[in-house]
């Protein structure tokens, strides 16, 4: 089993594929669910108070906007966390953590440069390009379980 | 209740939404977001037409479109983006033209950090809510009667009176006692004229002793200094249509307000360095032995390039002016160089956080300092800089404007 | 009802749980099961849960342990066509919940988009095979001069 973050990291897709395949992908919402199940913070409606953007510092420098540094310390763990990473570029979007364009850049290059096994990939608009997704999230994800054997 | 619209990018992230509610709150406001779907989002995106990459400014524009379109019907809007993104500031000032342009809805932005609090939006919720409510009162564009207008700021107490249009009347006094401060402004004001208190029509207090002073003398009119410096500048500037801004460098702090048509819709407020305010050009004469009446005139003649200045400092910056006197360095170019450091520092730590907007209407004490109205200028890329008569006295001006119709004691006499 | 978008929720003991997680099940195109019954399945199982029907397909909420031993189960049922995520807030949650809160929810929209194109993923999973994607390149410049000169001779 691998922990693979996933760019979208909420996307339905792409955790669900993995997690037929019996990995962990790495998903924003438990991030979330961490966050409002703390009774002891009382910043609704996300639990989100100034000591995040704080946090955030250890990924984006002081200059960087608040609401960046803000997501980032929703997604940073995750980025952490990762041995292995899906990114797909021109997926769609939705708003509130992944809807800043600046910490999805940030993210992706983290992702990019932390020496883990990366798959790039484009969103599908197509039944054949749809195919070929699955082809590659499939063929990535074998080649790690075969990575992860050899280790063993 | 008073329903202010949230078109907003990462409040939530900066751990301030709470905040934002708060403040709409103490003014018996509350936020609402406009609810719009998927396919209204991407139709208005397109026809907006700025193709902004993050998907929350989509959405921000969208709620724009909601609320032009009429789908939304809030009483104002409150737009904000994160401090520092450009993205999102482009975003915001476009959004902020288009309902200006397309709609009568009062609009007030701001750029935040993970810093701001409630205190720090209180002004602002509070000029929508005034804005939304006292609508009739801020579109007064002529003063009528005799009334009195007071200001009672933290340094200086002012007092304008007013009648039939005309100031005829203005005093000035420090403040110490805030209700004696303002009547000895009050009575300098009226020594200029044949009148006295029971004359007046009406009386509007503004600024930091504005509810004092209300109680004390009954005034018809209690307003904070947003809406009225806004108000009473674009009135004396004769820029009432239309866009400006408000600069006031004060003796403490200093104030940018922008306005559309009369009404306020951004402010910052700084007051952190004594260096980037009236304080600095004030010791910079007293160190040139001039008075600060001539300190303007000074400045002008000089070139503020000849004087070397390293640091805005109240400290180091005056150490450099004195070292360059002392190298025989002229007075005129010592003082072109204040002013210059305090149009700089102004200019770097508040005017790049609002978006200018011509004209420029510099008001407050220091604007009759001609140097230092040049220097901003000079500053800010040459942009046209007026200053009007009464300058000094614009808080007071603009509530004398504000209360008249509002004011009725002659009526049972 | 005033709109309070900031309110602090008023939960019970099983909402503050770290433990009780949220999934939400999605039956894309194709599918050979209804919403019903995945509902039902999940009712079936006898474990205890708090399951919804939503327009989506349904959501469900209970102890992990519970939770991805029902996911586990309920794909048996249509491997190819139910999809499945987690979800940060519980069901009805009124910090999110659209009844109290207005306005879209965050992850919503991209949820509906992703939506579009379950179909084709259910048929990738059902039939796998190799396909050749074709890179779109560049118009070469010599083939953009010549058809620039055909549409400007058009015009004349």
């Amino acid at each position: 089993m691998v922990k693979i973050a996933i760019y979208p990291p909420n996307s339905l897709i792409l955790a669900d594929l993995l997690e037929r395949k019996g990995h962990t992908p790495l998903v924003l919402q438990k991030q979330i669910r961490q966050k409002i199940k703390d009774p002891e913070i009382d910043s609704p409606p996300m639990n989100i108070t100034e000591e995040d953007p704080i946090k955030g510092l250890k990924y984006a420098a002081i200059e960087v906007p608040s609401g960046v540094r803000g997501r980032m310390a929703i997604i940073g763990p995750l980025i952490d966390e990762a041995e292995a990473a899906i990114v797909v570029d021109g997926a769609p979007y939705g708003f509130g953590c992944i809807g800043c364009a600046r910490t999805n850049e940030l993210s992706i290059f983290l992702l990019r440069n932390k020496d883990i096994p990366v798959l790039e990939l484009t969103y599908p608009t197509n039944q054949d390009e749809t195919y070929a997704m699955v082809n590659e999230i499939n063929e990535f994800v074998d080649s790690l379980e075969e990575t992860d054997k050899e280790e063993e | 209740m008073v329903k202010i619209a949230l078109v907003s990018c990462g409040t939530e992230y900066s751990g301030i939404q709470k905040e934002i509610e708060k403040a709409a709150n103490k003014f018996g406001a509350e936020i609402v977001l406009p609810e719009i779907d998927l396919d209204y989002i991407d139709e208005s995106y397109e026809k907006f037409g700025f193709s902004a990459q993050s998907s929350s400014l989509k959405l921000m524009i969208a709620r724009a479109m909601a609320i032009v379109e009429g789908r939304s019907k809030p009483d104002a809007v409150f737009i904000a983006t994160c401090f520092r993104c450009a993205e999102a500031a482009l975003v915001r000032n476009e959004v902020r033209r288009f309902i200006q342009n397309n709609t009568r809805i009062p609009v007030v932005t701001y750029s935040f950090t993970e810093r701001t609090k409630a205190d720090e939006l209180f002004i602002r919720m509070e000029a929508l809510a005034t804005t939304v409510t006292r609508r009739s009162i801020l579109a007064r564009e002529k003063q009528e009667g005799l009334t009195l207008g007071l200001d009672s700021g933290s340094t200086t107490t002012k007092a304008v009176l007013m009648e039939n249009n005309k100031v005829i009347g203005t005093g000035w006094t420090s403040t110490k006692d805030i209700i004696e401060s303002a009547k000895t402004a009050a009575a300098e004001a009226f020594e200029q004229t044949d009148y006295g208190w029971d004359d007046l029509d009406g009386i509007g207090t503004t600024g930091y002793g504005r509810f004092t002073m209300g109680q004390e003398f009954g005034a018809e009119l209690i307003q904070e200094e947003l809406s009225v410096n806004a108000k009473g500048a674009v009135y004396l500037a004769d820029c009432q249509k239309g866009e400006a801004t408000v600069l006031d460098i004060g003796g403490m702090d200093n104030k940018v307000i922008t306005v559309n048509n009369g009404i306020p819709d951004n402010f910052t407020m700084g007051g952190i360095c004594a260096g980037a305010s009236g304080r600095f050009l004030d010791m910079t004469s007293r160190r040139l032995d001039v008075d600060i009446t001539e300190l303007g005139p000074l400045a002008v003649q000089g070139d503020w390039r000849k004087a070397m200045l390293n640091s805005y400092c109240i400290v180091f910056g005056i150490q450099d002016l004195v070292t360059t006197l002392a190298a025989g360095g002229s007075k005129a170019d010592v003082a072109a160089a204040a002013c210059h450091s305090v149009s700089e520092q102004v200019y770097e730590q508040q005017l790049q956080e609002i978006d200018i907007r011509e004209p420029l209407i510099q008001v407050g004490g220091t604007s009759l300092i001609s140097g230092l109205v040049e220097a901003v200028s000079e500053t800010l890329g040459g942009i046209e800089v007026i200053v009007p008569e009464y300058s000094q006295h614009i808080g007071a001006v603009g509530a004398a404007l504000l209360v008249s119709g509002m004011g009725h004691r002659q009526d049972n006499k | 009802m005033s709109q309070n978008l900031t309110m602090s929720p008023d939960l019970g003991t099983e909402d503050w749980d770290p433990d009780v997680i949220t999934r939400m099940i999605f039956i894309g195109p194709g599918a050979h099961v209804s919403e019903q019954e995945v509902v039902s399945e999940f009712h079936m199982l006898g474990l205890p849960l708090t399951i919804k029907n939503t327009c989506y397909g349904s959501m469900i909420s209970g102890k992990s342990e519970d939770v991805y031993k029902a996911i586990e189960e309920i794909r048996k049922l249509d491997p190819n066509h139910i999809f499945t995520k987690e979800r940060g807030f519980a069901p009805g949650d009124p910090r999110r919940c659209r009844g109290h809160r207005f306005g879209p929810r965050e992850g919503f929209h991209q949820m509906e988009k992703e939506y579009r194109i379950l179909g084709f993923v259910s048929n990738a999973l059902e039939n796998p095979k190799e396909v050749e994607i074709e890179e779109k390149k560049p118009v070469d410049v010599d083939e953009f001069k010549k058809i620039m000169n055909e549409c400007l001779e058009n015009k004349e």
